[in-house]
């Protein structure tokens, strides 16, 4: 189908230009000149996307076309938001960004060449959950563990310093659709009606209660709301997707909201994130001080934003942030703030669509591993997009997960190009099915 | 503040660009979601990718008609049911036209309809009044005739 491949390619174009324009708008507003720079930046990003797209053309012809220029895309609006922090900032975010960029597809291709027959994660999906789950818990340990924010979800040893929590997800969720695809009959077949409520067996309900426990074990170890939230999201996806029972999901939310509010009330940590977000101005000059700021920023947008490089990042003449974390936790902010509600739409419309493409390769996928694995994968990317951006307005208590792909980091960047190449590795194969009829 | 025009332009520019980018790819999801319809968890045949009418397909006869009971016709590629000699199910019934309602594949799913008829066609006991989706064991009567029908995926 080089049909799509050819539709790949003529969206890659689009991408490298948006790229272009916001950089030169960044050297307009420093510098008050045009520089053919943006340019050559424009035709380097442009030339690693071509690589890729061959890469893809001849390892993946009949992959979805749509995914990887979406990706791209969500990457360069994160190089032009980092590169308009560095200008001001005097960092170098967007350079190490754009390696980790590269350095991400290189990993793509790494695991396209490796797992063209992903089935094999079938086979040692206990050895996967285990790994995840020790990814989870490292940063607890001693020496290599650090807490941001009270939160644990970034290690360190040495220079290198990641977030786990980022390769946990993809793992978590290939251990998952693994095993609902082997036991879900088991979990409709014994159900009950209680009251017109579906529930699963009870020797059955092992697997909901352990990931359940999981979750909540997250929430007390690692402290952070919003990865956990970002988990059992996926995994009542995948059960959904398994079972087409829409009471185990809302069994699954009773239980998670139940045991939240257990939490909320005995770890002090947990406590404050949300007291903090029912009531900023408690301590609006600390605590609650990320999240208002976040607000006014985003409120001085407007309809269509004041412009690259011109949203406030620091208190001016001081060097004291105005908008903290702005490269990471509020970089949807910074967005919002220079390109206004349409700017912020358009970011979230990108979401949407990568997650309406990853759906549909879970539609056309012909067996229940392929199906639960796509879902999975793109719930997990798209709730993470939900966590961080209803963190920053205000819908959810404000977590230090990452915007996806478009806030500097760089286990971010790469675990997400792993999970798009999974999700291109899917599409290859059911497209490919289809197209010979089988 | 500085407004300067360049980039002031450069700004609409973008989120011009990248609303068209958009708009571009969800008019193309938007297609795709046309061309393939429905599939369920383990639909082992992909959607969209079924030839029209792939599933073998009969009309079993269960009363009247002045058939015998039992026996097949073979739905392949749509068939019509009539008293008249035209008709592919051509059966004897007082009550039914000449060419009275037709059955036919679209996708992988099969539809009958009711060609006009004097009397009109029940599935599954309720009136077809212009087409409707026959599912494997669904009844077709005409008059005092009975069909059922039955798809056989693999």
């Amino acid at each position: 189908m080089s049909a799509s491949r050819n539709r790949e390619l003529l969206a890659l174009v689009p991408v490298a230009l948006l790229l272009t324009i916001g950089f030169a708008a960044v050297f307009a507003q420093n510098d008050n000149q045009l520089t053919n720079l943006s340019l050559s930046y424009g035709l380097y990003f442009l030339a690693i996307c071509l690589a890729t797209h061959i890469y893809i053309r001849i390892r993946l012809p009949n992959a979805d076309p749509y995914l990887f220029p979406l990706m791209a895309l969500l990457t360069a609006v994160g190089l032009v938001m980092l590169y308009r922090l560095d200008s001001e900032l005097g960092n170098e975010l967007a350079r190490d960004q754009a390696n980790w960029f590269v350095l991400g597809l290189i990993l793509f291709a790494v695991v396209v060449h490796f797992f063209k027959d992903y089935s094999v994660l079938e086979r040692y999906r206990y050895t996967i959950a285990l790994i995840s789950l020790a990814l989870l818990l490292a940063p607890r340990l001693p020496l290599i563990g650090s807490q941001v924010n009270g939160a644990y979800l970034g290690i360190s040893i040495g220079p290198i310093s990641f977030q786990p929590a980022e390769l946990a997800k993809i793992g978590i969720v290939i251990f998952l659709a693994s095993y609902l695809r082997e036991h879900r009959e088991l979990l409709v077949v014994g159900a009950r009606r209680i009251l017109g409520i579906t529930f699963p067996p009870l020797k059955h309900l092992g697997p909901l209660l352990v990931v359940w426990g999981a979750a909540m074990f997250m929430l007390i170890f690692i402290r952070d709301l919003g990865s956990s939230l970002m988990f059992f999201a996926a995994f009542l996806a995948l059960i959904y997707v398994a079972t087409g029972r829409l009471s185990f999901v809302v069994i699954g939310m009773a239980m998670f909201l139940a045991g939240a509010w257990v939490i909320y009330n005995t770890v002090p940590h947990v406590t404050d994130r949300v007291d903090i977000w029912l009531d900023p101005y408690q301590d609006p000059s600390a605590a609650g001080y990320q999240i208002l700021q976040s607000m006014f920023a985003m409120a001085d947008g407007g309809l269509f934003g004041e412009g690259f490089a011109q949203a406030m990042v620091v208190i001016p003449g001081t060097d004291a942030p105005l908008l903290p974390a702005a490269q990471t936790d509020l970089i949807y902010t910074l967005i919002t703030s220079e390109l206004g509600l349409f700017g912020a739409c358009a970011v979230i419309a990108i979401y949407l669509l990568i997650a309406a493409r990853g759906f549909k390769v879970a539609l056309m996928a012909n067996d229940g591993f392929s199906k639960l694995l796509a879902t999975g994968l793109t719930t997990v990317f798209a709730f993470q997009a939900f966590v961080i951006i209803g963190g920053v307005t205000r819908v959810i208590p404000l977590t230090g997960v990452t915007l996806p792909l478009v806030s500097y980091g760089g286990s971010s960047i790469l675990a997400n190009f792993i999970l798009l190449a999974l999700l291109l590795l899917i599409s290859d194969r059911a497209r490919r099915e289809a197209r010979e009829g089988i | 503040m500085d407004y300067e025009p360049i980039s002031v332009a450069l700004k609409f520019g973008f989120l011009a660009v990248l609303y068209l980018f958009l708009l571009w790819i969800a008019a193309s999801a938007r297609k795709d979601l046309k061309r393939n319809r429905g599939g369920d968890f383990d639909s082992d045949a992909t959607i969209g990718a079924v030839p029209a009418g792939s599933y073998d397909a009969w009309l079993v006869v269960v009363r009247g008609g002045g058939l015998e009971a039992g026996t097949r016709f073979d739905v392949f590629g749509g068939v019509t049911l009539g008293r008249s000699a035209d008709a592919d199910v051509s059966f004897t019934d007082r009550y039914a036209s000449g060419l009275h309602a037709r059955l036919y594949p679209r996708g992988d799913r099969y539809f009958l309809e009711d060609m006009n008829s004097t009397n009109g066609t029940l599935l599954d006991g309720g009136a077809v009044t212009s087409e409707a989706e026959v599912r494997d064991g669904s009844m077709i009567e005409i008059g005092d005739t009975a069909f059922r029908f039955e798809l056989d995926r693999q």
